[in-house]
């Protein structure tokens, strides 16, 4: 059995052929579903009498701007709409894996974008905060010669985060590739020598669904919050200094 | 034929595709869901503070306005009592007068029924005086039985009587 | 197949299961944080909710060192830097 990579639909011939694979397909499915929820949320909002699915977008934003503010403080509130955006597609991406999709978080090159832009924000912030020189000064502290170690350890958040994501939803294809083969393996031996059915792999029906309510639910719910909360705490740390 | 990339590999495109799409994602989101969202519970918390005002105002009028009325009720009681009192002292005062004006007239009525009574009186005495003077002669002609001369029969009546009237 | 790519693959699958070792660590640290958080909510059954968040949030930070072994194991079998 052979885990691949994302698959590449097409390539678009312009800078030397942009390749399209999986991963950038599925991003434009999420992120289509989620402007439709957002669409659908976020009309006909009345002050008073709020239908169900008012009541639903004040609690989805009351609890995510609840969770920005305890996390990052006021003065960061501006990062509310990143925060939301990073926590929905991280998750709309993982839970795709349910529908036959590749999740897009189950490649590397996503959570990898996911981390720089948050390695990205910290280093803005903190050149911001405290000026070049301040900032460059920061990685000799406390002791000059612990600066390789400073540097590696500010390069290690970011490999840390898209490492974490990328590693529990890969790991979930995997397992998942691995299971499945190995039921239609099990079937094909147990219930091979019936004549039309030995060919349907009917052991595959059952298990993979239990499995992939804690591979592909939990996980994603649980990687979404981490990574959405990892880059709150870190950038909010950085853009602490004018609270 | 199936292309597939590495299962761990640094796609620079894909990377930027993610970042496209994020951005993307943050202005659909901030446009659609969270701005008309806040400005909803923005709206909602004015609306809800401008009511608490309303009410604020409304009771601190409601108390100003019963506290007047229980100042004109105290009043107006004040009003009440007094003008009873002035309807008590002028009714007094009317009574007096109106016992006063009675008595006077009584007294008059009095007065008036003495002055009557004294004229009767007189009147009377007069009456009697005529009859006593008859009865006199009467009773002269009867006692003396003489039949006197008509002058001096005059002469002795007309002494008889000045001197009983001077005898009075 | 070559000899030295035969090797250089047996020596990966080799490596890809030592890598998974790293997994050891987690489990255990991760019981541990589970044990201390139970301990939090029999003392305090109130806050039920804030222990689990972020007894959640510790267990998958502390998982990192698991999960960069499952990353090497994963590149070591699928995607081998060292067969060309």
């Amino acid at each position: 059995m052979n885990v691949k990579g994302p698959e590449i639909l097409f390539e678009i011939p312009v800078l030397g052929g942009i390749p399209i694979t999986e991963t950038i397909f599925n991003g434009w499915l999420v992120v289509a579903a989620i402007s439709i929820v957002c669409f659908f949320l976020g009309r006909n909002l009345s002050v008073r009498n709020p239908s169900k699915r008012q009541i639903v977008a004040e609690k989805l934003v009351l609890t995510l701007s609840g969770l920005v503010e305890n996390t990052m403080g006021k003065n960061n509130m501006f990062f509310l709409p990143y925060i939301g955006a990073l926590f929905s597609y991280s998750i709309l991406s993982s839970l795709s894996g349910l529908l036959g999709l590749r999740a897009p978080t189950g490649d590397i090159n996503t959570t990898v974008g996911f981390a720089l832009i948050a390695f990205f924000l910290i280093q803005f912030f903190n050149i911001k905060n405290k000026g070049v020189l301040g900032w460059l000064k920061g990685f000799t502290e406390p002791v000059a010669f612990l600066t390789p170690l400073n540097i590696i350890s500010e390069i290690a958040n970011p490999i840390s985060m898209a490492f974490r994501h990328f590693g529990n939803i890969a790991s979930g294809i995997v397992i998942t590739g691995l299971i499945y083969g190995a039921l239609a393996g099990l079937s094909k031996v147990v219930l091979g020598w019936i004549p039309v059915i030995g060919s349907i792999p009917f052991l595959q029906a059952g298990l993979p669904a239990i499995l992939s309510i804690y591979f592909d639910v939990f996980t994603s719910f649980l990687q979404a919050y981490i990574i959405s909360m990892l880059t709150m705490v870190y950038v909010g740390s950085a853009n602490e200094a004018n609270q | 034929m199936e292309k597939f990339q590495e299962f761990v590999a640094i796609a620079p495109w894909t990377m930027i595709f993610t970042w496209v799409n994020l951005i993307i994602l943050v202005l659909i989101m901030k446009k659609l869901l969270f701005k008309p969202v806040l400005n909803m519970l923005a709206a909602r918390d004015k609306e809800v503070n401008e009511m608490y005002s309303k009410a604020e105002t409304a009771q601190s009028s409601a108390e100003a306005l019963e506290k007047e009325y229980s100042e004109k009720l105290s009043l107006a009681k004040e009003e009440a009592a007094k003008i009873m009192k002035d309807a008590k002292h002028d009714a007094t005062l009317r009574g007096e007068e109106i016992v006063g004006e009675a008595k006077k007239e009584a007294s008059a009525i009095l007065e008036k029924a003495q002055k009557e009574i004294e004229r009767e009186k007189e009147a009377a005495i007069n009456e009697i005086k005529g009859d006593i003077a008859n009865i006199a002669v009467d009773i002269a002609q009867k006692v003396i039985e003489k039949d006197l001369h008509e002058k001096d029969h005059e002469r002795l009546v007309e002494e008889f009587i000045d001197g009983w009237g001077e005898d009075k | 197949m070559e000899m030295t790519e035969a090797i250089v693959r047996a020596a990966s699958a080799v490596g890809a299961g030592l890598s998974m070792i790293a997994g050891i660590g987690p489990g255990i640290g991760q019981g541990y944080a589970a044990g201390k958080a139970a301990e939090a909510v029999g003392r305090q059954p109130e806050a039920k909710g804030d222990i689990t968040s972020t007894m959640l949030f510790g267990c998958a930070v502390a998982e990192s060192t698991g999960i960069y072994g499952l990353v090497v194991a994963m590149i070591l079998l699928f995607a081998n830097p060292l067969i060309k």
